[in-house]
């Protein structure tokens, strides 16, 4: 069909131009403005309800931070002394003579 | 440019009446831009819907209406290139699907002089179709816009937003694979 003869990119260029005038400009249908219009509507609708939800979660999330910055600023003090380190809080939780840490080790041997 | 920059401005600020008249102005000569790049006469109307509607919405980040027609040739590309990669595997499937029995049997059936003519306008779509196979979408669209739409380097530059000689580059590596496959179909058709 476009076999080559002479010079390829003579032959090349010959084909484009034959293509440009091949391809018909199409008339644009009645459709296509009112089809335009309804498919920007539809875009628009969405594009809203998207921004309205990621508005709604941006609330949510700053609520949550402050919520949870001002819960987190409360100071707590457990009743009674505060230990200063956390060897002197495992002191005060078991401290050296309560029975469990120095009582004596007692083996169960009924099962047998 | 088809339109004053007046009419771009209102546009810009949501007037519909002004974005119709856009529109209609610019219409006929993008559906020819995409009848070109994309070469399937059923999507054309869609997809340069798609390119107005992406107008429509991005309207708004034009700084300067003096660039509205590279813009939107811009747009035009971005939304044939996206076409044409959706459509890669049909794509595929219509150049394999293009023997030369169809092509007999169009020549065949082509009765008239007029027939005639539309059958050698196919043959030479389906031809220059054929050879675009041999780069990719990209390319396609860069060498359509060069060699069929015949717009100038700089305008391209415009549009790509790429240096002339990275453009010239591209160009004539596209080009380069074109002509090989040209070449190859001539061998293959020349002797028989």
């Amino acid at each position: 069909m476009y076999s080559m003869r002479g010079n390829d990119d003579e032959t090349l260029d010959a084909l484009f131009r034959a293509y440009r005038e091949a391809c018909p400009t199409p008339e644009a249908s009645p459709n296509f403005m009112p089809t335009l219009w309804a498919r920007i509507e539809s875009r628009q609708t969405f594009l809203f309800s998207f921004r309205r939800m990621a508005n709604a979660c941006v609330t949510a999330a700053v609520a949550l931070s402050i919520a949870l910055g001002v819960y987190m600023s409360i100071p707590r003090s457990s009743p009674g002394t505060n230990p200063e380190t956390y060897i002197e809080a495992l002191a005060d939780a078991n401290p050296l003579d309560t029975p469990d840490i120095v009582g004596p080790v007692r083996l169960d041997l009924t099962g047998r | 440019m088809l339109v004053d920059f007046e009419l771009i401005k209102r546009a810009q600020n949501r007037d519909s009446a002004a974005f119709n008249e856009v529109v209609l102005a610019y219409r006929k000569r993008i559906l020819g831009t995409i009848t070109r790049l994309i070469s399937r006469s059923e999507d054309v109307e869609d997809v340069a819907q798609e390119v107005f509607l992406r107008l429509y919405f991005s309207l708004d980040q034009l700084r300067t209406p003096e660039v509205f027609e590279p813009w939107l040739y811009r747009l035009t590309v971005n939304a044939a290139f996206d076409y044409l990669r959706k459509q890669r595997r049909r794509q595929e499937f219509r150049m394999s699907d293009l023997s030369e029995q169809q092509v007999l049997m169009a020549d065949a059936t082509a009765g008239s002089k007029v027939e005639h003519e539309e059958q050698q306008k196919k043959k030479t779509r389906e031809a220059v179709d054929s050879l675009l196979g041999a780069v990719s979408e990209a390319d396609r669209i860069l060498l359509m816009l060069k060699e069929v739409e015949g717009l100038s380097l700089k305008e391209l530059e415009k549009i790509y937003k790429v240096n002339e000689n990275a453009l010239k580059v591209r160009l004539f590596r596209a080009r380069q694979r074109v002509l090989k496959a040209f070449g190859a179909a001539g061998k293959k058709e020349g002797p028989g």
